[in-house]
């Protein structure tokens, strides 16, 4: 049973920008891609930057700092000098509130 | 390394007159001086002839005389005397730069003159704007010009080097920050709402209670960081570009490479308010000299270190993201020309 938590409204998540959040003391961002809410890990596998603060084109998040770049949707690292994925998370929009599921 | 087909700060518009001056730009020694009717002229400072420096002789109208056998230059840097002889051979020439006089400096062209557009002058109007104030500023700085950039593209610092003056911690720790980088440019936005304001801003702006404050950072290669900062009270609406009851500055600067190992600093710091005051313009330049002489130590201890260790391994944190788009940029516009020098050289054999 997934334990869901409201981390922000519809209108904080918009197209071409990340949100950060946190779920139980952990960073995470949510985007929107093609309408659509992701909820991702906002710490890079590489050296720990802050993805949120990164560049976001096409359904993907290119680090701040050393442009190791993650497929929002998938969390899937797409190119170095990151080797391990993010996180993502399960995803619920109920009415204005956007909740996101804790992994078990 | 060096960007060369770019227009560079070369000297303050009062250094250059009468007397031949020496300064060293991206390696190469250069001469500068004024002809009769004011029009600065710039040559490469060695005499064809046997490599003295010509800005250890004098002009004889608008020509430069060699201090050693008074070999003598006109403006196009042709020799058009050669004491005791009537030939003058033909290699006695020097390399001339472009030069022009703009926003109180003289700029010089250190690339391909063929492609020097006096258009493609970095916007500094601030300096002679008559709707600010600004008293603009020199420091040699012995250090290699990206510590500069790297040091006013990320102003967490101000919060450790600058407490007494322009810095406090409510811009590390309570910050919102976005970096926006197109193909030539990176620009870092930052607000610190309802927070204190430094010394500085409470001395020149008499703020009595908590402030909105931004730096907005733009970087345009190779060296030039034109940052519009200020403060309002708080809440009155500064974020959504209502700016009023506070203080807004720029602050300019643009670093020219000495040498691999040193800089020329230009820099002011132009005002919007009290813009006739020379005693205000003087307070503030004075405000910010003392925190740049504080930043000129740390670049200089910088550079110390890695002269002793060069190209260490370094750890990047989040406050960089400016510094290291900017130097991705900055290396991007080196290798293309590289890239054109070589193929340039190709075609010419």
């Amino acid at each position: 049973m997934t334990a869901w938590h409201r981390v922000a409204s519809v209108s904080d998540v918009r197209e071409g920008e990340a949100f950060p959040a946190e779920l139980n003391g952990v960073a995470i961002a949510l985007y929107r891609v093609d309408g659509e809410v992701h909820a991702v890990d906002d710490t890079c596998t590489h050296e720990f930057a802050q993805l949120s603060q990164g560049f976001i084109d096409d359904g993907t998040v290119e680090c701040p700092l050393h442009a190791a770049q993650f497929d929002i949707a998938t969390g899937k690292c797409l190119s170095g000098p990151a080797s391990q994925d993010l996180r993502v998370y399960p995803v619920r929009v109920d009415g204005d509130d956007i909740f996101v599921g804790e992994p078990d | 390394m060096f960007l060369r087909n770019y227009w560079y700060v070369a000297a303050s518009d009062f250094e250059i007159g009468r007397k031949p001056m020496r300064r060293l730009i991206l390696g190469e020694p250069i001469v500068f001086f004024r002809t009769e009717d004011g029009t600065p002229v710039a040559f490469e400072d060695r005499c064809a002839h046997r490599h003295l420096p010509l800005s250890m002789g004098k002009l004889v109208g608008d020509t430069l005389q060699c201090h050693y056998h008074g070999l003598r230059y006109d403006t196009t840097g042709t020799c058009v005397r050669v004491p005791g002889q009537d030939m003058i051979p033909p290699s006695a020439r020097v390399k001339t730069y472009p030069v022009v006089q703009r926003y109180h400096w003289v700029w010089i062209w250190m690339g391909d003159p063929a492609l020097a557009d006096p258009a493609k002058i970095t916007d500094y109007h601030w300096l002679d704007d008559p709707n600010w104030g600004a008293k603009p500023q020199y420091l040699h700085v012995k250090a290699n010009w990206q510590l500069i950039v790297d040091n006013l593209l990320d102003l967490t610092h101000l919060a450790f080097v600058h407490e007494t003056t322009i810095g406090n911690s409510a811009l590390v720790e309570h910050a919102s920050v976005k970096v926006q980088r197109k193909e030539d440019n990176v620009v870092v936005t930052r607000w610190i709402i309802d927070q204190p304001a430094p010394p500085t801003f409470v001395k020149v702006g008499g703020f009595t209670s908590n402030v909105d404050r931004w730096q907005i950072i733009d970087f345009t290669p190779p060296a030039f960081l034109r940052l519009d900062v200020g403060a309002t009270p708080t809440g009155t609406g500064a974020p959504e570009g209502r700016r009023v009851g506070g203080i807004s500055m720029r602050n300019l600067n643009a670093i020219t490479p000495e040498t691999e190992s040193t800089c020329h600093y230009f820099w002011g710091q132009a005002h919007d308010f009290d813009i006739h005051n020379r005693e205000t313009t003087d307070k503030i330049t004075d405000q910010i000299r003392t925190a740049f002489l504080e930043d000129v130590a740390v670049f200089e201890a910088q550079q110390v270190n890695l002269e002793l260790i060069p190209n260490p391994p370094q750890t990047d944190i989040n406050a960089d993201t400016g510094v290291i788009q900017a130097r991705r940029i900055t290396d991007r516009l080196h290798q293309e020309e590289q890239a054109a020098a070589a193929a340039q050289r190709v075609a010419a054999e």
